[in-house]
């Protein structure tokens, strides 16, 4: 268990440090999309959209809205490519669109959430509407039960966290992106981006504590 | 390094984002506090069991996201990128000045940037072609190194065409609308506008220049486009359009045209945009001017 967990890190880690490796042909691509050639445009997108709709389906757990900010994002990067100048490295000029997209989403949310459905438990507010991903197939009904049950804690500690709290958590436990990415992602510092990840591992880390 | 220290910064050490010196200092407190290490094992197991709040990304989600947004950039490309890439593709290779455009008696004649002849329909030929210039080396798309010091480069081709025809002409048709959306150059739409006014009878040709007057940019432009409109003021899709332009144009002028155009239209859609116009105008002339017209109109306020 432990160590699987520390994988899943490494990996994703890893993976996007190969894709800045590959910068070399990603950025005539980026030239060819940018004078108009919509195959390399397509290229772009399909290289990159996997991690976009898991973050935004991460962040905001619900399909109409993941695929609201899916669209989006990749709308703005069509809009502004021509705009995109180098400075910084596509997957964080792209991380930057789709990340703002979640968190105003988010913070959205929050506003809906507080004049509706909105349960105040220990762990925080806890939203009854929102619907608990399904459990992936288990044989053991025990079993299941404690994973609908962990599920349910897990999501509720992640909404007790600040929408930015939330976004960094994610980039740097699901995406895999190291804090000074995010910070560059995040238009703040490093030391910024560290100190929201602190906070929301401490909540996270206390909202769980009795299933550890 | 104190154990509340190290229990604080545990995660970020997980995490690989701890500066060298602290994770060092961490790493040798670890070693000697039996109680920090448990934590960090418990730090370790949140880790693993938080993989289980990852949404599950279906298959059918990113192919509904990529068939939703290739739609999406159909229509972006159709729209307001078409218009971009054409101005900036246009001015790069077309630098024929606006008098290549001019009508000689009933035959146009019309020379032909690249877009040109994307625009004509496929199954048209191209009987008037005429002997090719040399081309030209438009944009450079793409650049690129191969191993051995070999270099790619993709480039554009473009030919300049000239095509006669009469206005009966499919093509010579085409290329007019075309032109009368010419970012580029407003004069040339100006131009092709006017030659297109006596051809309003034809759907396309109308709806073209309700486009170009509902959104090109330049007044001159837009005022051409309420003239050539001035026989079909009292059809439905005109008038609304007109209505818009009345409520919404930034230059008089072409509010005082769509007045003046409307004035003679006695229906209750425009007046009620003649009475909402009242509600923000603040040209003087056009105040006047729309409430003789409702005046005509016998229409007392609130009645629409
Ligand atoms: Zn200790």
């Amino acid at each position: 268990m432990t160590k699987q967990g520390a994988t899943l890190a490494i990996e994703g880690g890893a993976s996007l440090g190969a894709r800045i490796d590959a910068s070399m042909d990603e950025a005539a691509i980026i030239r060819a999309a940018q004078s108009g050639d919509a195959e390399a445009f397509e290229r772009l997108v399909r290289s990159y959209d996997q991690q976009v709709l898991r973050l935004a389906m991460n962040l905001l757990r619900n399909p109409d809205d993941a695929r609201d900010v899916y669209q989006e994002t990749f709308l703005r990067v069509y809009r502004n490519l021509s705009s995109f100048r180098f400075d910084c490295s596509f997957s964080t000029w792209l991380y930057r669109i789709a990340a703002n997209l979640c968190l105003d989403q988010l913070r959205k949310r929050r506003v809906r959430r507080t004049e509706s459905s909105v349960v105040e438990t220990e762990e925080g507010s806890v939203d009854r509407l929102e619907t608990v991903p399904e459990a992936r197939p288990q044989g053991d009904p025990q079993r299941a039960a404690l994973n609908r049950e962990l599920r349910t804690s897990i999501e509720a500690a992640l909404n007790s966290l600040t929408p930015r709290e939330r976004l960094v958590f994610e980039l740097r436990h699901f995406q895999g992106m190291r804090l000074r990415e995010i910070g560059e992602a995040l238009g703040s510092s490093e030391e910024a981006a560290k100190n929201c990840l602190f906070r929301a591992t401490q909540k996270m880390r206390q909202a769980l504590g009795e299933f550890l | 390094m104190n154990c509340e220290k190290v229990r604080e910064l545990i995660p970020l050490y997980l995490y690989g984002e701890l500066a060298f010196d602290e994770e060092e200092r961490l790493e040798e407190h670890l070693s000697a506090c039996p109680a920090c290490a448990s934590e960090r094992a418990r730090c370790e197991k949140l880790t693993a069991l938080l993989a289980q709040g990852e949404a599950v990304l279906s298959a059918e989600l990113l192919s509904r996201c990529r068939r939703d947004l290739a739609t999406a950039l159909e229509k972006e490309r159709r729209g307001r990128g078409l218009a971009a890439r054409w101005r900036a593709l246009w001015s790069k290779w077309l630098s024929a000045p606006p008098a290549w455009f001019r009508p000689v008696g009933a035959v146009a004649l019309v020379a032909l940037g690249f877009f040109g002849a994307r625009l004509l329909p496929e199954d048209l030929a191209w009987p008037g072609r005429s002997a090719q210039a040399q081309p030209v080396v438009g944009r450079v798309r793409l650049i690129d190194t191969a191993p051995g010091g070999i270099v790619r480069v993709q480039y554009e081709e473009v030919r300049p065409r000239e095509l006669r025809g009469s206005f009966e002409d499919e093509r010579i048709r085409r290329l007019l609308l075309a032109a009368a959306m010419d970012p580029t150059d407003p004069g040339l739409r100006v131009e092709s506008i006017d030659l297109l006014k006596d051809r309003t009878a034809d759907a396309e040709v109308r709806r073209a220049l309700i486009d170009a007057l509902r959104s090109d940019d330049n007044p001159a432009v837009r005022l051409k486009a309420i003239e050539a409109l001035r026989p079909y003021a009292h059809e439905p899709e005109t008038r609304k359009a007109l209505a818009q332009v009345l409520l919404a144009d930034t230059h008089a002028g072409v509010r005082i045209a769509a007045v003046e155009l409307l004035a003679n239209v006695k229906e209750p859609d425009v007046a009620g945009a003649f009475q909402q116009l009242l509600h923000r105008e603040e040209d003087q002339y056009i105040r006047q001017r729309t409430l003789k017209a409702l005046d005509e109109m016998k229409a007392s306020y609130g009645t629409f």
